[in-house]
């Protein structure tokens, strides 16, 4: 081991930290200021030679100024170790010190952006279970530095007893460029193209916004109304619109899954799994296999064909789960189906609620299913109706209700539940199909729905919250219900196992 | 190791179904009552406003209708609050504590202890004057819906606090 580090003594991150902190300023100013940007370069042209040497000083100063800040915060960015604890020492003009004792460290990560990557030093996130502002990045600190830190605590914490021969540990999931290819091809795209119109909607709105208030709405607006009226005239526009979007959906998918899980490898360790992906920014997560709250594997039927599917990890959030938890799910892709066996029976001990007895939800929740799917459909033919009064709208009904009918139809086919002594699998989707498994006594707490009409056919929902979010598995009879919930119970109530 | 884990109550399965529950003492209808009344209060207050500033001649005729149509809502409510009180239940069992509620849409939540973060006990202004309190439990994830019970006495809400903490902490 290195012993060169011992980290007692209060020590600054790597002197090319100032320039990584740098960039990152830039990055979040020009992030905080382009509606600003964009609105000079548009007028640029217009600006007297006079104005354009002002607003180059002003960038210059800028520039300057964050240089400025980027080395206070280098400076003042402080770290050491000491009985036990984490400790860290921040702010320029808010000093913050901020202390972590190693058992409520959860995780130790690296990560590597582009800039990162150039220069040669990695990001060393530090997740702790619990509250939310005490997840920790040391921005740059050299490889050798980062492994004898992560060392040191994981050792402190006597989770990991021996480093094992870790140089020639075969990865159990390894994707290729090729391998990425495939899975990007068989993404949900309908699901990425309305990422992508999401996110370019959310661009034009706040252009639009901008330019509103700078009186320039018109041009916007004319434009627009012209392209409009041009496309419901040409029938042409509307194959080159969808061959259009078929390119983009696909494009999108590819790029996504190319910048998230290029070069993804796994690796299996004692207690943990190792994972190494991403393009642009690398990253490395540690994942426990004891604080996994649940997995769900999953496929699509594009997928099925060429015999892959993708699984995802979940690990404890505290919190709402909202989008910049999301991280905390972790993704393997493309894995083919002996992986997928070798990574559940690494996670769970026994799998034996595998052969036990699939079982449907009540035919009520196809009728509720049903009923609700056709009133939405009817509320939304009286309102196009009502605007357009052609009779011929209803002739869209004709695809529309096969298509509903049949993805209901699977909808239904796809929810099921098999329970066994320790753990329970939750199957469901529509287009996709998620097995979610549970191991049933990480449940945190369990509630039973019904509603008055429920009531009447005997069913009730269960819902099984985990400290990843809920699990639920509607309209099952009422007895087998109360039986589940008893038996989850049971199952917590009894166990000393840690959840996480 | 096992010798210090107890297993007392749960050595047969527990049924959710047979627990006695408990219901929410009876004073809380009176808290809610007063809600309601300055709730619909309030509406009343904004619909006046609207119709003396904003409103146009052609609403103004219908003026009444509007007050009548806020009132019955407002009743409809009250009566369906009134006749899911008594539904209102809790139960605590010597490893976890459950609640349930609902007239149309029944819901039982049960948390075990062992899965528990923190409690919590709070009193809000008008729950005070009735020497209530609510007591909230929250377990790890997503703990926008947790346990909350609301409108039992604050020397129960109190024990139960002291109870559950020290079952936490054993």
């Amino acid at each position: 081991m290195h012993n060169s580090y011992t980290f007692s003594e209060f020590s600054k991150q790597s002197p090319k930290g100032i320039f990584i902190i740098y960039v990152a300023e830039i990055y979040r100013a020009i992030k905080l200021f382009w509606i600003f940007l964009f609105i000079l370069f548009k007028d640029f042209s217009k600006f007297s030679s006079y104005g354009v040497n002002y607003i180059y000083l002003g960038v210059v100063l800028l520039l300057l100024l964050l240089f400025l800040r980027a080395y206070l915060i280098y400076i003042n960015f402080q770290y050491k170790i000491a009985h036990q604890h984490f400790i860290l020492k921040k702010g320029i003009l808010k000093k913050t010190l901020i202390e972590i004792p190693f058992y409520r460290i959860q995780n130790i990560n690296f990560k590597q952006n582009i800039v990162q990557q150039i220069i040669g030093v990695f990001e060393v996130s530090i997740e702790t279970a619990g509250s939310k502002d005490t997840e920790i990045a040391i921005k740059a600190l050299s490889l050798e530095k980062a492994e004898t830190l992560k060392a040191t605590i994981t050792q402190g914490q006597k989770l990991v007893n021996k480093v094992v021969e870790e140089e020639n540990l075969e990865p159990i999931v390894k994707i290729s460029f090729f391998d990425l290819l495939r899975v990007s091809l068989t993404e949900n795209h309908l699901q990425n193209l309305f990422l992508f119109f999401a996110v370019v909607i959310g661009f034009f709105n706040q252009i639009q916004q901008i330019s509103d208030s700078f009186g320039q709405s018109e041009a916007l607006d004319d434009y627009i109304s012209e392209s409009t009226s041009n496309l419901s005239e040409s029938i042409v526009l509307v194959t080159i619109l969808v061959i259009l979007l078929t390119v983009i959906a696909l494009l999108s998918s590819f790029v996504k899954v190319v910048l998230i899980h290029f070069n993804l490898s796994a690796y299996l360790k004692d207690d943990a799994f190792e994972i190494n992906q991403g393009l642009l920014t690398k990253k490395s997560i540690v994942l426990k296999k004891q604080k996994i709250q649940n997995v769900t594997i999953s496929t699509n039927p594009l997928k099925r064909l060429i015999g892959i599917s993708f699984i995802t990890f979940k690990q404890a959030v505290s919190g709402k789960v909202n989008n910049k938890k999301k991280e905390k799910l972790i993704r393997l892709v493309g894995c083919k189906k002996q992986q997928i066996e070798i990574l559940k029976k690494s996670v769970f001990h026994e799998l034996s609620v595998e052969k036990s007895v699939k079982q449907n939800p009540d035919s009520y929740y196809k009728k509720i299913l049903f009923f609700w799917t056709g009133l939405f459909l009817l509320i939304c033919y009286t309102v196009i109706f009502y605007f357009i009064n052609h009779i011929e709208v209803f002739y869209s009904l004709l695809v529309i209700i096969p298509v509903t009918t049949l993805l209901l139809l699977k909808k239904v086919k796809k929810r099921c539940y098999q329970i066994s002594e320790e753990m329970l699998i939750v199957g469901k989707g529509l287009l996709e199909t998620h097995l979610t498994y549970l191991d049933i006594f990480k449940v945190q707490h369990i509630k039973i729905k019904q509603s008055i009409f429920q009531k009447g056919s005997n069913v009730a929902d269960l819902v099984l919250q985990t400290a990843s979010g809920k699990i639920e598995i509607p309209c099952i009879a009422y007895q087998e219900a109360i039986k589940i919930y008893n038996h989850s119970l049971y199952k917590v109530e009894t166990s000393n196992a840690p959840w996480m | 190791m096992s010798e210090h884990f107890k297993n007392e109550l749960v050595t047969n399965l527990p049924n959710i179904a047979t627990t006695p529950f408990q219901k929410i003492d009876k004073k809380y209808f009176k808290v809610i009552s007063i809600n309601f009344f300055l709730i619909t209060l309030f509406i009343c207050i904004g619909l006046f406003l609207l119709q003396q500033f904003f409103f146009s001649e052609s609403i103004l005729k219908y003026n009444i209708y509007e007050y009548i149509g806020v009132i019955l809502f407002s009743f409809i409510f009250y009566l369906y609050f009134f006749l899911a009180f008594p539904k209102r239940k809790y139960a605590l069992r010597e490893k976890d504590i459950s609640y349930k509620s609902g007239l149309l849409f029944l819901k039982t939540t049960t948390v075990p202890f062992s899965r528990i973060q923190h409690v919590e006990t709070d009193e809000k202004p008008i729950s005070r004057i009735f020497k209530l309190a609510s007591l909230s439990v929250f377990t790890a994830g997503d703990s926008s819906d947790d346990l909350v019970i609301k409108g039992i006495k604050k020397q129960e809400a109190l024990k139960i606090k002291e109870f559950i903490s020290s079952k936490i902490n054993a």
